[in-house]
């Protein structure tokens, strides 16, 4: 494979990882009221960097699906929609945080060649 | 901000109607956050478009609020349009044939190949168009078909067997072949016979001219069989009962030419194959002409007997594959719907 085709596969498969994570890095952060832009730069401030145009798509798409609650708020110098975590979206954020943690020990595990179930892989 | 209302406008354009103006209000909201963030009170008109270049062009961030709206026909109705695609092709293929057949049986009306093809190729788009047409619609009112998971059981999946299995080879080799004697019949029909010797006319063959409307009807009903059997994959009764019909028309249409060549033959005083080449130095021209008509009747022959043999084979299977499994409306291809 040449070099440039296996930077983009990389940059296209590392997409692909972040993807799936945006949702529970999102529902996380929600717990207090936040509007777009804020959100972004307390994710990017935690390591976290998520394009603009990912983002406010996906608050949008999270609130449709009732797991987050948002309103207009005219208080600061223009009015900015506010975002916070809805009580499913706090039920699902606890599930979801669950099923991440299992997955970050079955990968560690994967990556580091021991196995969670204590075969012996050398065996394999 | 001359540009960036420009931008938040054409966002909007690209942006179904509900939710667009509270859509554009977030986002010029938040670019406006961006570029106090990075250029202070007083951005530039450069700052502004550096911004806006990495937000993107605005139809793929509208795009990205509206994923579904990027499709003519979207996933969750693609399959229903994939199936009633079959279903429309299939019947409007079978309903030329029928207007072909009725014409050509009932009202005794002579088959014209050429304006057949042509029936099809205009009619098969159009009702392909007004098919895209409706689901656009479908699409643009987010209609999406009722999906149930039923219960599905492994032993239901259907045993493959070689004899069930289209040879795709076979198939498109038979419309490739159909396809260049449909065009054969249609424009040069008068070509059919033979040079009866160098450098003079060709003899059309009276008999094949004769029945040139039937066979262009079995071999449009052939072409039209083995499309289905490519996009079907394997055999059913439905496909077996219809390629022995095909057969069965295909072995009357061979057993007409083979007795009207003989007809043809007795006429012209023809006293058999080898007898006839005996009496050749006599009558060069007339009997070159016999031979080449013994030679088509021996071909149409050898043709009819292979296609009765087939037809026997096929039967065999359609009465075996129903014995082992039962004649079931499962096999029947409209169960699919």
């Amino acid at each position: 494979m040449k070099e440039k085709e296996l930077h983009e596969l990389h940059a296209k498969l590392t997409q692909e990882l972040r993807r799936g994570i945006l949702v529970l890095a999102t529902l996380s952060q929600l717990k207090e009221a936040k509007y777009g832009y804020a959100l972004i730069n307390n994710l990017a401030e935690r390591g976290l960097d998520i394009e603009q145009g990912t983002l406010y798509p996906l608050l949008r798409r999270l609130e449709s699906q009732g797991l987050l609650q948002s309103e207009w708020n005219v208080e600061g110098s223009r009015p900015r929609r506010y975002y916070i975590i809805s009580p499913d979206g706090s039920s699902l954020l606890e599930l979801l945080s669950a099923e991440w943690r299992d997955l970050t020990t079955v990968m560690d595990g994967l990556l580091d060649g021991t196995s969670m179930r204590g075969e012996n892989n050398e065996s394999d | 901000m001359s540009l960036i209302d420009r931008y938040v406008y054409e966002v909007g354009r690209h942006l179904p109607r509900k939710n667009r103006s509270d859509i554009q209000a977030e986002l010029r909201s938040s670019l406006i956050d961006a570029l106090e963030d990075r250029a202070g009170q007083e951005p530039t008109e450069a700052d502004v478009a550096e911004l806006l270049k990495e937000f993107g062009p605005p139809k793929v961030v509208a795009a990205s609020y509206y994923p579904e709206g990027q499709y003519l026909i979207g996933p969750p109705l693609y399959s229903l349009f994939r199936l009633v695609t079959g279903i429309v092709l299939a019947a409007v293929l079978g309903a030329q044939l029928l207007a072909l057949g009725i014409g050509y049986f009932v009202a005794q009306e002579p088959i014209a190949p050429l304006e057949a093809v042509v029936g099809l190729l205009n009619s098969i788009p159009a009702a392909l168009g007004m098919l895209v047409i409706v689901f656009v619609i479908l699409q643009w009112f987010d209609v999406r078909p009722e999906t149930e998971d039923e219960p599905w059981d492994p032993d239901s999946l259907p045993e493959i067997s070689e004899s069930e299995t289209v040879n795709r080879g076979e198939r498109i080799f038979g419309i490739t072949m159909s396809i260049i004697l449909l065009v054969v019949l249609g424009f040069f029909p008068e070509s059919i016979g033979f040079v009866t010797s160098f450098g003079s006319e060709l003899f059309t063959n009276p008999v094949i001219a004769e029945y040139i409307g039937l066979i262009t009807f079995s071999l449009l009903f052939g072409i039209g069989l083995d499309i289905y059997l490519l996009w079907q994959g394997r055999w059913g009764t439905f496909t077996r009962i219809a390629k022995i019909a095909a057969n069965l028309l295909s072995i009357a249409i061979l057993f007409l030419l083979v007795q009207g060549h003989t007809a043809w033959l007795v006429e012209h005083g023809s006293v058999g194959f080898f007898a006839t080449l005996e009496l050749l130095p006599d009558n060069i021209t007339g009997g070159w002409q016999v031979i080449g008509m013994e030679a088509f009747r021996l071909g149409f022959g050898v043709a009819l007997i292979i296609t009765s043999l087939e037809t026997v084979v096929m039967i065999f299977r359609l009465v075996r594959a129903n014995l082992k499994s039962g004649f079931s409306p499962e096999t029947l291809p409209s169960s699919r719907v």
